[in-house]
């Protein structure tokens, strides 16, 4: 018989793991302390904006049961601790509430019910949890932004902390890690802690190496997406290797993974001195499209009218934590703006002057220029040939190249991407 | 970075100038007085730092609602004997300061107090000081920001340029006096070495913007843009009609090499501030000297 999974948590990570768990054909128990996000998610309103996430929802709705009342997980067999941890502007993170999570849920649980800890804890969270440790797991969590449906059905692998790894897992975590299909890796708690910070600290190394020689590109008239190629046919680096430059890494848990790097090698007096240029690389390229505004734009043009496509976070997400485009707006409140966003509306920025548009051309009306700060997939439709038309100045700073450079160029842009030199028709 | 006190600019009651009478000094107090900001410039004749009765005078002069410019320097500091006397005079400031409050105290420091290999030089690089002069402006800084609780502002100019500059250093200054009497520019080698030079005009807008601002914290005065030793002769040559003529080095080919800034913080802090071009600014520079 197949075990009843239960979620504590209805965050970002509980509610796509949860849609994932019964899709995956198990009933699954969906458990937050706020009522009124219960009442919401029974309603069928998601609070989290993910690519299939609400189809996959609607799709489940017989296998799904959402509670505010924690005795709903006594019925359990499994339960995850699926809340996301918060962190403050240091990535650190404030395990308060996770605790407070813990407690509710142990003393509703059966006395044979396995508990796993999802969520992003330090290495040495797990060991001390009031569970008996033959059934108390903690789990790697992968989620991504925006592609959090397609990680939670399909995973690469479970990494699974146990007390004691040489030991068979319990049948019912067992059955329904299986029913998934991946690789699953048992290890010690602390291993399995440290192996969800080493994933990201070698996507974050992957990333400032990229950020590091686009910016030399930059300089030096080369282009960082005609390097690419040839490394992803290296095996040592992988056709899926993190080397796409960006702004800097956001979102909150790179952050906390490398702030608790930081942390452990202060306590234990090891060297992460390499972690912590990493974040500093990352601080510095945050501040990319401002450099380059000012550099291109704001040196000549004392009354610019600026326009800023994309305000979340990244693409397929309503999350504007450490948006990149949010951080930028809040240095051009001497200059009126104009932006655009699929998801986020206006009212998220803070700025004296600024007006929303109802589409991407709408908000380059009149603009000297244009910013694509999220590379949002809609953006792609847009025809340089139509900015030309309505936009005042000729300059076009896209980093993420969601337009096509060539036909920016040809048509009279200025054209700025992260990892190649200015493109213009001179 | 800097940190704004005054969320909108507000004119100081006053702000005293110690210092007034050097190169850059005096640059602030125009540029104050332009501003329309009220100015009480003070040269070594109305407060000498390195005499015994400074701190008497300095004291009887402050008021609490003043806003302080400490310019004064003997710069460059080469010798151990300028340098401890450039510490004397910051003592003198430190000593009032601690028995006094004043409005904001704005430190005029220097580039120098960041390591050599800084590339590109951040107001969050290292403070590592390889010279003398940079570990003046190190502990100088230091030194004040124990003694008030005042915000203090430093600001860290690099290689200053402009018509009145006392010095003769290689560089804008020496390129323009040798054009400017018919003779050849020289530079050592080929002149490749890439800094950052900015007008002595832009330093003054600076100033007056923190002190209008009543910011606190570390601003580098910079522009953001390097450029090679022979670019500069080569554009003064052209404003004078001289040629340009390469000497070998006096020594080794220098450990600094190239010098880069990052200049987001001045984005930040002042987003409309533009430092004036190099070559605007040297032809400024070649009419004020004119």
């Amino acid at each position: 018989m197949k075990p009843v999974v239960g979620y504590a948590g209805m965050t970002h990570l509980g509610i796509n793991s949860a849609a994932a768990s019964a899709a995956r054909g198990f009933h699954t128990v969906c458990f937050d302390t706020d009522s009124e996000r219960i009442n919401q998610l029974t309603q069928g309103n998601i609070p989290v904006s993910e690519p299939g996430l609400d189809e996959l929802v609607v799709s489940q709705k017989t296998r799904l049961t959402y509670s505010s009342q924690p005795a709903v997980l006594t019925q359990c067999q499994v339960v995850y601790i699926a809340a996301d941890v918060a962190t403050d502007d240091e990535g650190r993170s404030d395990l308060r509430d996770i605790h407070h999570l813990i407690g509710t849920v142990i003393s509703h649980l059966s006395p044979s019910a396995i508990l796993v800890i999802l969520c992003q804890v330090s290495p040495g969270f797990t060991r001390k949890v009031s569970w008996p440790a033959d059934r108390l797991f903690y789990q790697v969590e992968t989620l991504i932004f925006g592609r959090a449906v397609e990680r939670a059905m399909s995973p690469e692998r479970f990494i699974i902390g146990c007390q004691m790894p040489e030991r068979e897992l319990p049948q019912s975590y067992q059955d329904f890690l299986m029913a998934f299909g991946c690789p699953i890796l048992p290890m010690s708690y602390e291993s399995a802690e440290l192996a969800k910070i080493s994933i990201n600290c070698c996507l974050v190394g992957m990333i400032s190496v990229a950020n590091t020689l686009a910016e030399v590109c930059e300089r030096i008239g080369a282009d960082w997406h005609e390097i690419v190629p040839a490394l992803r046919l290296d095996k040592r680096i992988g056709p899926y290797a993190y080397i796409s430059p960006g702004l800097g890494i956001a979102g909150g848990n790179l952050e906390r993974d490398l702030a608790t790097v930081c942390r452990l090698a202060e306590e234990h007096g090891t060297d992460a001195e390499v972690v912590r240029a990493w974040i500093h690389n990352s601080r510095y390229r945050k501040d990319w499209v401002l450099r380059v505004l000012h550099s291109n734009v704001l040196n000549y043009c004392p009354q610019p009218r600026i326009a800023v496509l994309g305000l979340a976070y990244k693409e397929n997400t309503h999350s504007i934590k450490n948006s990149p485009s949010l951080a930028l707006i809040t240095h051009l409140t001497d200059w009126p703006i104009q932006v655009f966003d699929p998801v986020v509306q206006a009212s998220a920025v803070s700025h004296p002057d600024c007006a929303q548009a109802n589409s991407p051309v709408e908000a380059a009306r009149n603009a000297d220029v244009l910013i694509l700060m999220t590379p949002w997939a809609e953006f792609k439709a847009i025809k340089p040939a139509d900015l030309c038309q309505v936009m005042r100045g000729r300059t076009i700073i896209d980093p993420f190249q969601v337009l096509p450079g060539r036909e920016c160029e040809a048509v009279g842009f200025t054209y700025i991407s992260l990892g190649q030199p200015p493109r213009d028709v001179k | 970075m800097l940190v704004h006190h005054h969320s909108t600019p507000t004119l100081p009651t006053r702000v005293v100038v110690l210092g007034a009478g050097g190169f850059v000094g005096g640059a602030i107090v125009r540029r104050l007085l332009a501003d329309r900001i009220a100015v009480l410039p003070l040269t070594r004749n109305d407060v000498n730092l390195m005499e015994a009765d400074a701190c008497e005078k300095l004291r009887a002069i402050l008021r609490p609602t003043d806003s302080l410019v400490f310019v004064s320097a003997v710069a460059p500091a080469k010798t151990v004997p300028m340098l401890m006397q450039n510490l004397r005079m910051a003592e003198v400031v430190c000593e009032v300061l601690s028995s006094m409050t004043v409005d904001h105290l704005v430190y005029v420091s220097s580039d120098a107090v960041y390591a050599d290999d800084a590339n590109p030089v951040r107001e969050c690089s290292p403070i590592a000081p390889t010279t003398l002069h940079g570990l003046m402006h190190a502990a100088r800084e230091l030194m004040l920001k124990s003694s008030t609780q005042a915000p203090v502002a430093c600001l860290r100019p690099t290689l200053i340029y402009g018509s009145l500059d006392p010095h003769n250093g290689y560089g804008p200054n020496r390129f323009r006096r040798q054009a400017a009497k018919g003779e050849s520019i020289q530079i050592f080698g080929e002149g490749e070495e890439q800094r950052d030079h900015v007008l002595v005009d832009d330093v003054a807008r600076v100033v007056s913007l923190v002190v209008a601002a009543r910011s606190s914290g570390a601003l580098n005065v910079v522009t953001g843009v390097s450029t090679s030793f022979k670019r500069i002769a080569d554009m003064i040559a052209s404003q004078f009609g001289v040629d340009v003529v390469s000497q070998p080095r006096p020594g080794p080919r220098p450990h600094l090499l190239h010098r880069f800034f990052d200049i987001t913080q001045i984005h930040k802090a002042f987003p409309t501030f533009q430092c004036t071009p190099l070559e605007q600014g040297l032809e400024q520079a070649r009419k004020g000297a004119e």
